[in-house]
């Protein structure tokens, strides 16, 4: 029992939550139930790292290793900050705060579900879970349009892939008579070369977790819905459900189908390109703020795609995952997070034009937007350019040159984006008559807090990357 | 004190903080702006004197950095890199100092901070020994610099600006890729790594030749547009024409510097083959931006314009001197990066000074100025003749070694020194006609009544020219005390980049 204490902990917080909500009266509720989710988060990542023996549990279902503990400690972080931006936008939109922090809590154990899986149900379980709360978190301005569009289509497309999914783990069943991951990789490594079956099983599933992952080209919900959600919600959409659909492929692909390497490995690298490519090029033609963070999130997907694609290169490979990973939690969130501060009624994310002067309207504001882009674009000395450091290194020790050059070149054209925000803020002054700003005690604070972490991470990365590097080693046995 | 150099790093950080908290008070902020970089110019010029005409590297500082990844901070100086330092400190000094008189206007803290932080990027440049920490300072100069020119730079101010970062962060992403190729590639049989030059030098043996070919295009590439050289020096009439005085000044004086240097540092030791193989491109591109320098720099009619592409010429001749791979040209090459620096800084601050008072720029629309302002001509004149490389001033040495070591170098492929020291000489010529004829139509001739009653060179001014004046007399007069703090380091460096055990497989 005690091996998903920090499970049971996030799920009677969303619980205690629901029924706080219930009990309070509306004004103090929205007072109280930030407190709660985040005093309440807080103990579950105290509980991540109780010590529990590594190994598995459950009779093989669940697997307890560093991996496990570098997720859970990531989506928890993910969630604490996310619920704390909230608050002045819930107000305002008059959405329901006791559903909303319960989503994100639902959401959130069933992302660290999927990091403790050991077992394609396990797995499977935990995918839902996570994903389910989403669509939800989606539609949740029940009156907008556009979140209903959002939803919908994310609940389409979601259930599609989830199908996919579930018919490429029933072929792998088929194959390897097993559902969990340490049998598979037995059985598979025997059989030698891949059968037909096998590439089957294999193509569902890639399908599958591609389109979890938003990886071109089965990523075109994820604009509309990124754009249609609330953006606190869509800060957490990009960042934690993303993590968490590669916490699935390292634990499938390394993990489970680690001996047909050879057969994905090249397919991989190509999606990667072409996502990165893709959702470059797509941004860059944005006006809308939150409509390019939205594509320039898929073309993180293949920066960190690239470095799963590079599993060759050993440990490194699936440390450079976790590392990008976290380093993209913290950005992205961050970065969308700042879109609070236009988030007034009647607009729809931030236009370029809207950003205008906002470095001299809130100085402290816009310092941590800048800081934010200039990290997702790679700069130094942000976490964002460890992040590209760590994730070229195995894509070229796996020999991997031309993706190497690919994921440089794309940096490039992210820089001229991103750094377009910044010209927009900084150096155009405001119009006349401009719609105010939103500002909160709580987004300002956590805003600080979590640009700082970028900077001062980016310089002192070496116990993050030596996590992530112990994170990844169970996972290559 | 053994921690000299980490002190150059920290002194400008410091400097951000009490900015911070005087972040309303524009009159303190000048002052502490003028604070920190004038006490980082004295620790500069204290580590001069703790420096030892020696090769090899001094004043070294090591610190376990990201031990997971074999990375440490490493820092040193040698004859290279010790005298770009100070002129580093010097210009950055000048410039704070420059821009606090009312050439800038607008959000001054700002200003201030984002040259303090400027100055970090650029003096750590100059003092990394580990290529992760390079490339670290390498890219911390970008974003100020992005924000000076993005700022507080003239009308196409943002065109140019993004044009100045997407060009040199193409480089640089690409040197990244080579950076880790080159991590990857000095694993010993027991897989530790490292990105620290010494070691790299006594492992690069193991760089095979196909690797060496295609990383040092990848570094070759950063600097060459750092630099920059022709083709990829788009970028720079457009950043020079739009940045502020101060931001020009830095720009032309250091930013450049670092392109060259990294040539210096990083490309010939350790990459001997890469070289050999890129030689005969990277001599004939700087033989062309010599020329093409020059006759571009002669129709301009926008006199800081000129200037710009006149820096392109003269980056030519530090790339030539770099590439012809003997002393003099090495020692011709590092003299003219500080001499391009001094000079071309002070040409920046006299456009930037003449333009806050006539308000023109266009060639066209001055004359006669020398009528007016004495002072003014008799600085001006001098940093003109040095920049055509007039024997006694500073530029004559640095191009003058360039030129001896190319009509003295057996290897300059493809046609031999004595074929390329010639084209190269006739760019010094074009030097004199289009500076002399710039000189002329700006300051001599019918003076305008509008001008008559603007002031000569304020006290301020004066303050900000007269260092320089003085480097660029004293370099010309007595070059050798600096040559012979150069030449050990230089000659150690000559020896790396043409090992006769590499040349057997480069000609393979």
């Amino acid at each position: 029992m005690a091996t998903v204490y920090p499970e049971i902990t996030v799920t009677a917080v969303a619980m205690i939550v629901l029924v706080a909500d219930a009990l309070l009266d509306r004004r103090r509720a929205a007072l109280a139930l930030p407190i709660i989710t985040i005093a309440g988060l807080i103990v579950a990542l105290a509980a991540v790292f109780a010590v529990v023996p590594p190994g598995q549990y459950f009779r093989g279902f669940v697997t307890i290793d560093a991996f496990t503990s570098f997720f859970r400690a990531v989506f928890i972080v993910l969630a604490i900050f996310a619920a704390a931006v909230s608050p002045p936008y819930l107000a305002r939109r008059g959405v329901p705060a006791g559903e909303y922090y319960a989503i994100i809590c639902f959401s959130t154990v069933g992302a660290m579900t999927i990091a403790l899986s050991a077992d394609l149900i396990t797995l499977f379980i935990g995918l839902e879970t996570m994903t389910i709360p989403i669509y939800v978190l989606a539609g949740i301005q029940r009156t907008d349009r556009f979140a209903n569009e959002a939803a919908i289509k994310y609940f389409l497309l979601g259930a599609f892939s989830s199908a996919l999914l579930l018919y490429g783990f029933a072929w792998l069943y088929g194959v390897t008579k097993a559902t969990d991951f340490v049998t598979i990789a037995t059985v598979l490594a025997t059989q030698g070369i891949a059968n037909g079956p096998t590439i089957v099983a294999l193509a569902l599933i890639t399908v599958g977790l591609g389109f979890k992952a938003a990886v071109v080209p089965f990523h075109q919900w994820t604009p509309d819905a990124y754009d249609g959600a609330p953006t606190p919600a869509t800060a957490f959409m990009s960042v934690g459900p993303k993590a968490a659909a590669f916490a699935a492929i390292l634990r499938v692909l390394i993990g489970a189908l680690g001996p047909l390497y050879v057969d994905w490995s090249a397919v991989l690298a190509i999606l990667a390109a072409v996502t990165m490519t893709g959702g470059n090029i797509v941004a860059l033609a944005q006006t809308n703020t939150k409509r390019m963070l939205a594509y320039s999130s898929i073309a993180h997907t293949g920066y960190i795609l690239a470095a799963v694609a590079a599993a060759k290169a050993g440990p490194s490979a699936s440390a450079a995952v976790l590392f990008y990973v976290f380093a993209y939690g913290l950005m992205n969130l961050g970065a969308f997070a700042c879109l609070l501060y236009f988030d007034l009624e009647g607009t729809r994310g931030a236009s370029l034009d809207e950003l205008n002067g906002f470095g001299r309207r809130e100085p402290l504001g816009a310092l941590a937007f800048a800081i934010f882009l200039i990290s997702l674009t790679g700069i130094p000395p942000t976490i964002g350019f460890v992040a590209k450091f760590v994730v070229i290194q195995p894509v070229l020790d796996a020999g991997l040159a031309w993706l190497a050059v690919v994921i440089a070149l794309n940096a490039v054209l992210a820089a001229f984006y991103y750094l377009r925000v910044v010209v927009h803020m900084y150096m155009y002054d405001a119009e006349e008559k401009v719609p105010g700003l939103v500002t909160g005690r709580t987004l300002s604070v956590s805003l600080g807090v979590a640009s700082f972490a970028v900077v001062i991470l980016g310089i002192l990365p070496n116990s993050i990357y030596q996590w992530a590097l112990a994170a990844a080693t169970p996972l290559v046995r | 004190m053994t921690n000299v150099l980490s002190l150059l790093v920290v002194i400008p950080l410091a400097g951000l903080v009490p900015l911070f908290f005087f972040r309303r008070d524009e009159r303190a902020a000048k002052q502490v702006a003028i604070t920190a970089t004038f006490v980082e110019l004295l620790v500069s010029l204290w580590m001069v004197t703790q420096f030892r005409a020696e090769a090899g590297f001094q004043l070294v500082e090591r610190l376990e950095w990201l031990p997971s990844l074999g990375i440490s901070y490493l820092v040193g100086v040698d004859g290279i890199s010790v005298f770009l330092v100070p002129m580093t400190t010097l210009l950055t000094f000048i410039a704070v100092l420059y821009s606090s008189g009312g050439a800038i206007k607008t959000r001054i803290v700002e200003y201030m901070a984002a040259f303090l932080l400027l100055e970090v990027g650029m003096v750590g440049v100059f003092l990394a020994l580990d290529l992760f920490l390079f490339y670290i300072f390498f890219e911390l100069m970008l974003v100020p610099m992005y924000l000076i020119i993005g700022i507080w730079g003239g009308p196409r101010r943002i065109y140019a600006t993004l044009k100045f970062v997407i060009f040199t962060l193409a480089g640089s992403l690409l040197m990244l890729v080579g950076i880790v190729a080159v991590y990857l590639e000095s694993a010993d049989p027991s897989g530790s790594r490292t990105l620290s030059l010494p070691e790299l030098i006594e492992v690069r043996t193991r760089f095979p030749a196909d690797f060496q070919f295609w990383v040092f295009l990848a570094f070759a590439l950063a600097f060459a547009i750092k630099m920059p050289m022709v083709p990829f020096h788009t970028w720079l009439p457009d950043a020079h024409v739009e940045a502020p005085t101060a931001g020009s000044i830095v720009l032309a004086g250091v930013l450049l510097k670092a392109g060259g240097y990294g040539f210096l540092r990083f490309g010939l030791p350790l990459f001997p083959i890469g070289v050999q193989a890129w030689l005969p491109v990277l001599i004939v591109l700087s033989v062309i931006a010599i020329l093409y320098g020059a006759i571009v720099s002669a129709v301009q009619k926008d006199l800081k314009k000129l200037v710009a592409y006149s820096s392109v010429a003269h980056m030519g001749f530090v790339t030539l001197g770099i590439f012809v791979l003997n002393l003099q040209g090495g020692v011709g090459a590092v003299l003219q990066m500080l001499n391009h620096g001094f000079v071309t800084g002070a040409l920046f601050l006299f456009v930037g000074i003449q333009y806050e008072k006539t308000h023109r720029r266009m060639i066209a629309d001055l004359g006669g100025l020398a009528n007016i302002w004495p002072v003014f001509t008799m600085y001006f004149g001098v940093f003109m003749l040095a920049s055509l490389g007039l024997p006694g001033l500073n530029g004559f040495v640095g191009e003058f070694l360039v030129l001896l070591g190319t009509f003295g170098s057996s290897l300059a492929p493809p046609l031999g020194g004595l074929f390329w020291g010639p084209l190269a000489a006739i760019g010094v010529i074009l030097a004199a006609v289009y500076l002399l004829w710039m000189f002329q139509r700006v300051m001599y001739g019918p003076v305008r009544e509008a001008y008559r009653m603007l002031p000569d060179l304020s006290r301020l001014e004066v303050a900000c020219a007269l260092p320089l004046l003085v480097l660029t007399v004293l370099l010309g007069v007595f070059p050798q005390p600096f040559i012979a703090y150069i030449e050990p380091s230089l000659d150690q460096l000559i020896r790396l980049a043409t090992d006769p055990s590499f040349m057997v497989v480069a000609s393979k």
